[in-house]
Formats: C-alpha cells, structure tokens, sequence
C-alpha cells in the first residue's frame, strides 16, 4: 500500500514538473466529455469510485448517452444534425460516421515522439489498422477497444460465434459429445420433453434466434460455421485458394439444411414464433431468465446474461459453447468441390479495427483526450480499469494478482459494477489484453477472467464437476484450437458502404425471408427456398463480387 | 363562394355585398390575428418544401446541406420506380390498406361509442366512460405497443384466451405472422384513439337542437327510430368534413406501429411509405430518395384530397375548399 502511494505520489510529482506553466492552467480545467455507446448500456452510478479517479486525475467528467433502438437510424440522425459527441463510438456501423466525416484522423496526434504507448500499442497491428484516405494520406480514426493483445493467445473459453447449449441440458444427458446438428437438437428436444419447465414452473424455450437489426448475425451467420470456418461475416471464404475464393454463402445449397433443420425444429415445438420478434433487451431478460437451453450467437453478446445468472447462482443454465458442424449425410452433394468439413470456430486473435472510441470533429479537446489515453494506457491505469483497487478489488501476492472467491463474485453482479467500474468508458477505449509483459507484474494476465488462478481456482463447483464429467480442463476445449489468423483477417471487418445499397438488399431479404422459411409449412419448404435464392442471387452477387474484390485488397495490403 | 347557392340568403337573411377588399378592411383585426397562423403555414409547412429538391441532387449527409451534391436529375425516381419498384408499390399498398382499415374502424367506433353515450342518462357514469376511453390518447406509442406485444404475444392473454374457448388449437403467432399485422394495427388504434374521436361527435350530437328530438318522439319514434333520423343526420356534416380531412391524411397511415413492430419477418406487411423513407434516409444514407418517396406521397395525398372534395360537392355537402 506504501509503495503503491508512494509511486502515485512521485509520479504526480513528474506529471507537474514535466508540464510546463502555461499549460497547468488548461489541462487542470474540469471538462465534462459527451460520449456515445454504439450499444445499449447503463450509466455509472454518481459515486462510482474509478470515474471519480479520473475526474481527479485528469479532470474529466463523461456524460453518456447509450444507443437506443436501430443504430443505424441513431447514426443516420446524428450525422444528418451534425450533432456529434466528443468521444464517439459508432459500434458496428463506425464505417458510416467515418464516411460522413465525423471523426478525427488521430494520427495527427498519436505519434512516437508525444504518445509512445499509444504508439507501441498500435504498431504490431499498423498494416491493418492505419488506413489512407482519399489522397493518399495515413489515417488511423479508432484505435481499437479490442484485439491488441499482448503475449501468446489466451483461449480459455469461447468469446465468439459458437452454437451454445445450457450446461444442465447436457449434465442431463449424462455429457454427451455434441457435435453436429441433430445432436444438438436431439438433445434439447429430449430434455424439453423431460422438464418443459423450469423448477419454477416457468415453460423453457427449446432453441431462440436473435433477429434485431445489426444482432441478425444469430439468424444469418451459423451457416458458414457449420460449414468449419471460423467468422467471415456474410461470406464463406476458401483460404486453402490462391484467389482466397469468396462467396455468399446463404443463397448457396449448403445454406439449405441449416435452414430446413430450423423449420423442422420449429415445428416441433423448439423454436417459439415470438423469437422472430424480440428485441435484444427481451433477449438477454429471455436469457438472465435461465429459461433459454440453446441458440446461436457470440459470447460477448449476452455477457449480461451469464453475468447476471452467476450472481443469481444459476450456474446450470449458464451455456458452454459447441463447435457444430454439418453432418457428411446433411450436405452430400452440395459441397463446393474440394471443399472438407473441420470445425474451426476458434481464430487466431485480431484487432477489432474500426471499433470503438473515435473523437469527433465537434470536440473541442482532442490532444487531451489522446493524452489522456496514453497515461491510461499506462500499467497502474491498466490495473485500475481491469482489477480496480488494490486491497479493495483484489490483492497481491508474491507478484500474483489474485481476487478472493467474493471479490470475483462482486465483479459479476452489474449493481455493483455500477458503482466499482467504469465499464462505459473502458469498454470503447484503447486497452491492454492479453499477459503483462513488463513492471512489477509480469507474466499475470490483464484480465481477471483469464488469470490462470482465478480461472482455476475460482471456478464454481458445479463447473468445476462439469469439466470433471468430460474430462476437459477448460471451456474452450469444447471446440478445436484457435487456427491460424487469414491474413485478410476476419471479412466481417471489412468496410462495405462501397456497395451499401446491395448489401442493405442482401440483408434485408434475409431479414425477411429466413423467419419466413422457418416458419413455413414443410411441405412448401423446397418451393419457397428456391424463391428465396431466385429473390436474393442478384444482390448477393454483387456484394459476393465486391467482398472477393476486398479480401483480395486486404490481403495486398496486410502481407505489403 | 359567389356562385354557390347562398344558404343564409335562402334561409331568408339579407346578407351585404361589398368588394372583397373592403371586406377585408373591415374586419382588420380578424386579418391582423391570422398572421400568426398563416406564419405558422408558410414557415413549417410551405418552407420545407424547398427539402424536395434533395431528391434531384445525390445529398452526401455528411457534408452537410451547404456543400455541392452532384445533380442527378430524376435518378432516385428510377431507382425508386425501378430496382425498388416492386417494394415501393408493397409500401404504398401497406400505407392504403391500413389507412383504410384505421378510417373505417376508427370512424365507425368512434360513432358507435358517441351514440352509445349520448344515449346514456346518468352524467356520471358518462363522464367516467368517456374519461377512461380517452385516456390512452395520451400514452406514448411505445407504451402502448410495447403493452401490444405482450397482449398478442404466443403465450399472451389473448391467445391464451383462444386457446382456452378452443378457439385455435395452437397459438396464433399475431406478431410474426405479417397477415395479421393490419388488423392489428387496427386494434391498436381504435383501443387508443377511440375516446378522443368520440369527443367531437359527441359535440356536433349536443349541438342537434332537442327540439327535433321531442318532436320525434310525439311522432312515435322509438329510440333506435330517433337515432337514426335525428341523431345520424345531426353528425352527417361533422362526419363528412372529418372524412375528407381524413382521406387526405389517408397515406399517413402512421409511422410509430409500424415502425415499432415492423421486425425483418413482417415488413412486408408493416412497411409505410413513412417508415420507408425514414429507412432510406437515416438507415442507408439516401436521402434522395427517401425525399423522392415522400414528394410522391404528398403528391398522392393532394390528388385524394381533391378528389373527396369533389366527391363531397357532388354530393351537395359541405365542403373544405
């Protein structure tokens, strides 16, 4: 604790002997920054004690505004007003406020010689992350919230795509390997017949869709998984290709079982016609509920809902991710040629590029919020953000970063988040993750959740009696290890207002005709499929033409 | 004016003929506090209209209204009559279909319900009716939908009541099933506006002079009889001045439902040409034909006015223009 003050205090010593006298007054003068989530959110509760430490620190003050509905819309109105915030997070369309000018190009601040953290942070990543403009010029307009990590990769569990399942589904079974499709399901049906409700009395949902706006992914992702290919967004790509060979996947016949199997499921009862119309927020309530066994989606999607079901000690229906593939007998006939199955759902970690904070050209301050960030990227600012404080939040020992089995309880329950982290604003900002590499803890992980002890020794029982049963010793041995990184990347990434008029098509008529499909009488099934791929070939190609033209570019651009 | 048949003259009143000018004169102050209105028109209502040229220029949102946007002449009138033809004609047939669904609802219960009260003796009991029918009026739309939702839900009261009359044998799927998405939309409405309509005819029924009524009653009419020959002749004018307001409202079908309840999987059914435009403009960047989409329904709306004015005239009823 002494040295702890004792380093605090020699370093605010420095801060003011380096800052010269005429700038004192400036950077010491409280601002209260607007800040926009792409995403929809909570604010921090008035006391909240690492919002405090900035206010002190840096004299800043965050006024959050959270996205509520169609973040599209929200952007769309935003830009059309020019009525931008100072930091501003435009969550999964950042393309179009980048587009519509909103942003400042950070390179003219984020240097070697003023920001060497921010600097090193970014520099491994450089060839992805700074893009040129129209003239040629270096742009760089997010540093991303995600994806710079440092160290070997960390796979403990599954953050990403997956098909997940309740764990007491398949403690139920007695721990069966589910690896394809009918497993799956066939399992959930099983269950559902056995328990249709809860212990409540409340009736389980065999199997949900997410169909929200951006969060459609749920709906029209899983094919190319099923097909063993980790997330490339709407395309299904052929790295094993000179070309990389790019394609739509979902007006493709090996999209067909995916879908029929769904119909199928729908009829049976699994799949409720409500699910097509819920909003996220009835989604993760859905969740929290413990009433959902399975559905496709990301982990990072319903954190809120695993957070909220370990609180609640219900840890049986929190999910493990499956990595489902197509069975040889669903898609004989229809594979692309050459084309073999193997489960890939874990990728070698890449930066989120193009997510999170970028300041907008309406703010007033933007070389202190660059600075603010480069002292943030600093070990202690890192620690508080991602440990909070010590003796309070965790505690230190031999040079291991360690929680008591209450304190990493408390950082689940979103109540006390409220007030004992500053989520809201870390979330979008530029982070560390991955293994400290340097200082007094080196070798501990940046994240309490990957902290070797804590996922270890803090695992709760009825996990730790799961893993047991199957004989893993980690939740990402569910699915294979992480393959090799594309050197384009990950598709999804990839900007696509060039052709948004087809792609808005593109999604669009899977928005509408998907749930359809689903929904529909067996029998009209094959008809109504062929129309859906009549309806959808030409949009698809021409965003499956643009996408094949992108990886190719990002490939040029990423190996020089 | 001068052409039509002078009602006040043949009721047998004198009325003063003077130069329109001098007229106008003469009643200075009435003019003098016009001006706020007419302000009120030219300016938010005359004024935007300058936005319709956006639909000629390919408007970039992000540079701003003051920056040069390429002029593309009728290019978003192709795009919207061509390649987005088919979804175009599909939201101007969602907009008609439940307009005329809210109109005919809308107006029927609202007439049924004022008759009902006007019937109705006890002030008390009256004025607490009339009180909790219109009270929703004044709930937020996504309040209100968001109670929809629940109520039509799979597992909601209604299909619970369905299935427990053995009325359906499985849950009718209200939400995601786009051909019930009209009706519901009608529903919602009536449950909504149907106590506000009410207040205007009940109006136009307490201004029905009683004597009628009594005279009705001496000649042996019954109650149904008296409603039907006082009562609905009474609000025969009132019915037909807010009929043909409301057509020319007839494309705005509303934007909050159908925006609110419009998921993926019904929007073939729910999409306005409301929604479609705000779509095109805030959600793909086009503002040049979103704005194209709505110069053709004002354009549309003008031509139903005029048409049901002239409908009107024929039918020797009062008119709007």
């Amino acid at each position: 604790m002494m040295r702890k003050l004792l380093s605090v205090l020699l370093m605010l010593a420095l801060v003011i002997a380096l800052v010269p006298a005429a700038f004192a007054d400036e950077a010491l003068e409280p601002i209260t920054l607007t800040v926009f989530r792409g995403d929809p959110g909570e604010a921090p509760a008035e006391d909240n004690k690492i919002y405090k430490l900035i206010e002190e620190k840096f004299g800043v003050k965050f006024d959050f505004e959270f996205l509520v509905g169609d973040l599209d819309e929200k952007l769309g109105l935003m830009i059309s007003g020019e009525d931008y915030p100072d930091l501003f997070d435009g969550g999964n369309s950042a393309d179009k406020i980048i587009q519509a000018g909103a942003l400042i190009n950070l390179l003219d601040y984020v240097n070697p010689e003023d920001t060497p953290r921010l600097w090193a942070h970014i520099e491994p990543q450089k060839a992805r992350l700074i893009e040129k403009d129209e003239d040629g010029n270096d742009v760089l307009y997010i540093i991303p919230n995600y994806g710079l990590t440092d160290g070997p990769q960390i796979a403990n569990e599954v953050g990403g795509p997956a098909f997940f399942i309740q764990k007491q589904v398949l403690a139920w079974a007695g721990y069966p390997q589910i690896h394809t499709l009918d497993e799956y399901f066939d399992v959930i049906e099983k269950f559902l017949e056995a328990n249709p409700t809860n212990a409540d009395g409340q009736p389980y949902t065999g199997f949900a869709i997410l169909c929200e706006d951006w969060r459609h992914f749920c709906l029209i992702n899983p094919v190319q998984h099923l097909m063993g290919r980790p997330n490339d967004g709407e395309v299904l790509i052929d790295v094993s290709t000179d070309d990389f060979h790019t394609e739509t996947f979902i007006d493709k016949p090996y999209a067909k079982p995916y879908y029929q199997k769904l119909n199928e499921e729908y009829h049976k009862g699994l799949i409720s016609a409500d699910t097509f119309v819920m909003s996220y927020d009835q989604y993760i309530a859905d969740l929290s509920n413990g009433t959902v066994l399975g559905m496709f989606d990301q982990a990072w999607d319903f954190g809120n809902a695993t957070a909220a079901l370990r609180t609640a000690g219900k840890d049986e229906n929190t999910y493990v991710a499956l990595g489902l593939i197509y069975d040889e007998d669903d898609v004989e006939g229809v594979l692309p040629e050459g084309w073999t199955i193997e489960e890939h759902y874990l990728n070698g970690s890449l930066p989120n590029v193009r997510r999170g904070f970028g300041i907008s050209v309406n703010c007033e301050c933007p070389e202190r919020i660059v600075a603010m960030w480069e002292e943030m990227l600093s070990n202690e600012w890192q620690l508080i953000f991602n440990w909070g404080i010590e003796g309070e939040d965790y505690y230190v020992e031999d040079g291991r970063l360690l929680m008591t089995e209450e304190q990493y309880k408390q950082t689940q329950d979103q109540e006390w988040q409220k007030h004992n982290k500053a989520r809201a604003f870390f979330e979008s900002s530029p982070k560390k993750q991955g293994w400290i590499l340097d200082g007094e803890y080196e070798g501990n992980c940046w994240e309490p959740g990957n902290q070797p002890e804590i996922v270890k020794g803090l695992m709760t029982e009825y996990d730790q009696k799961f893993l047991e049963a199957y004989g893993y010793s980690k939740f990402a041995d569910f699915v294979n290890p992480p393959i090799e990184l594309a050197p384009y990347g990950e598709a999804w990434q990839i900007d696509y207002t060039p052709v948004n008029v087809d792609h808005t098509e593109f999604l669009q008529i899977q928005d509408k005709r998907l749930p359809e499909l689903i929904m529909c009488d067996p029998a009209d099934f094959d008809a109504k499929w062929d129309a859906f791929v009549e309806e959808i070939t030409p949009s698809a190609t021409a965003f499956g033409d643009f996408m094949q033209q992108a990886v190719l570019e990002e490939v040029a651009k990423v190996l020089g | 004016m001068k052409k039509s048949p002078n009602k006040l003259e043949s009721m047998g009143l004198t009325v003063n003929k003077r130069s329109t000018l001098k007229t106008l004169m003469s009643q200075w102050q009435l003019m003098l506090m016009s001006i706020p209105v007419l302000l009120y028109v030219l300016v938010f209502n005359y004024g935007p209209l300058f936005g319709w040229s956006y639909a000629f220029y390919d408007y970039n949102n992000g540079l701003g209204a003051k920056a040069k946007h390429p002029w593309i002449g009728w290019e978003s009138f192709e795009f919207l009559f061509g390649r987005k033809g088919k979804d175009f004609i599909r939201s101007l047939r969602n907009t008609l279909g439940m307009s005329v669904i809210n109109l005919v609802l809308g107006t029927v219960s609202a007439i049924l319900l004022a008759i009902l009260l006007n019937e109705v003796r006890n002030r008390k009991f009256k004025r607490t009716v009339q009180t909790v029918t219109y009270l929703p009026h004044f709930l937020s739309m996504v309040i209100v939908v968001s109670m929809a939702q629940n109520i039509f839900a799979s597992d909601g009261p209604i299909n619970q009541l369905l299935l427990g009359l053995g009325m359906a044998k499985e849950p009718i799927p209200f939400l995601s099933d786009g051909r019930y998405f009209w009706g519901m939309t009608g529903v919602i409405n009536v449950w909504k506006e149907v106590g506000w309509n009410t207040i205007i005819y009940i109006s136009a029924m307490t201004s029905i002079d009683p004597s009628l009524y009594e005279a009705a009653a001496i000649d042996g009419a019954g109650r149904f009889q008296r409603i039907l020959h006082v009562t609905l002749p009474g609000i025969k004018s009132t019915f037909v001045i807010l009929l043909i307001m409301n057509i020319g409202h007839l494309l705005e079908a509303g934007f909050e439902i159908q925006y609110l309840l419009g998921y993926g999987v019904v929007q073939d059914w729910s999409e306005t040409i409301d929604v479609f435009s705000f779509r095109y403009a805030f959600k793909n960047d086009m503002y040049s034909v979103a704005t194209a989409s709505s110069m053709f329904k004002s354009v549309v709306g003008i031509i139903l006015l005029v048409g049901a004015n002239l409908i009107a005239k024929k039918l020797d009823e009062d008119t709007l223009l």
